[in-house]
């Protein structure tokens, strides 16, 4: 993969930072309006995937990534169980805002290092090449 | 009426992705169905999964599968031969080894594009040190074919060649482990 097109390339290092906005908005608007953490952490996974496009080298830390998605579930496991707990007398709006925004990143990030993760592998390590 | 349509649109895009003679462009077309299909949730009023057709359907799975079929696709052969210095320029020229024409004709026939590269280094350096799908070594009428015990094709050329054997060589296949070269 060394005749990449030129023009595919320039296009997609300029719509990267689209892409990351965009998959942000999804997910920390996800309470309020269609979207949320797996459908924006998809699209946080496509930025990685179309940088394979761009320059299919080795140089992601696939290691860190897998690290940082265990991290991410112990949180997704815990936060939920902490504040079911603690919520007694917070009976208040913002709490509950907070909590749902907090999750849907959480997850979202989960997502999107998952998907990256299954796609690296697939392309580096399958396959007998 | 609108989402009549595109559903029309969806079977024809479906019925195009299943008869086109090439493995790429029914890719594309599936990603085409994905994308109709993510609008068509649209108009059902459910843009959550739209959303999430939209991103896995038509960008990831296109894309994951353009890169599974670009794995598969070139098939890089190395061929040595343990008596190399009896073989002149002509003979490669004008008249292949048979035993490579007929690898040859079976990947052509699988619609993948087989590079061959003839090499005069020792098999066992290629074995060590090159990146390759298959190693055709051959003494007189002695061939051994090396290759990669997960990879599927070579089980495909391997049942081939027990349905038409050669009655001039001996062939042999040695399978590794992927773990066991790089």
């Amino acid at each position: 993969m060394n005749n990449n097109s030129e023009i595919i390339a320039r296009m997609t290092g300029l719509i990267y930072p689209l892409i990351i906005m965009f998959g942000f908005y999804v997910i920390l608007n996800g309470h309020s309006s269609p979207g949320g953490g797996f459908q924006g952490g998809a699209i946080l996974a496509s930025v990685f995937i179309s940088r394979y496009l761009v320059s299919p080298d080795k140089n992601l830390k696939i290691k860190s990534l897998r690290v940082a998605e265990k991290v991410l579930f112990f949180c997704i496991v815990m936060v939920p169980t902490l504040f079911l707990f603690s919520s007694e007398q917070s009976r208040i709006e913002i709490v509950h805002l907070t909590y749902l925004i907090l999750m849907n990143l959480l997850i979202g990030l989960k997502v999107a290092s998952g998907l990256t993760i299954i796609f690296f592998r697939f392309v580096f390590y399958e396959g007998g090449k | 009426m609108t989402e009549k349509i595109f559903l029309i649109l969806m079977v024809v895009l479906a019925f195009i992705a299943l008869n086109t003679q090439k493995l790429r462009r029914s890719v594309i077309y599936l990603g085409i169905f994905s994308l109709v299909s993510s609008f068509v949730y649209l108009l059902y009023g459910a843009p959550d999964v739209a959303i999430a057709e939209a991103v896995i359907g038509s960008a990831i799975s296109t894309v994951l599968y353009l890169v599974a079929l670009k794995k598969y696709r070139v098939f890089t052969i190395y061929y040595t031969n343990a008596n190399y210095n009896q073989i002149r320029d002509g003979y490669i020229i004008r008249g292949r080894a048979q035993i490579l024409r007929e690898v040859e004709s079976f990947f052509v026939r699988k619609e993948m594009e087989p590079q061959i590269i003839y090499t005069t280094e020792d098999y066992k350096k290629v074995l060590a040190e090159e990146n390759f799908d298959l190693l055709i070594h051959q003494d007189y009428d002695q061939v051994r074919l090396y290759g990669n015990a997960e990879d599927y094709q070579l089980d495909a050329l391997e049942a081939h060649m027990c349905e038409n054997p050669n009655e001039l060589l001996k062939t042999e296949f040695i399978k590794f482990e992927a773990g066991d070269k790089n």
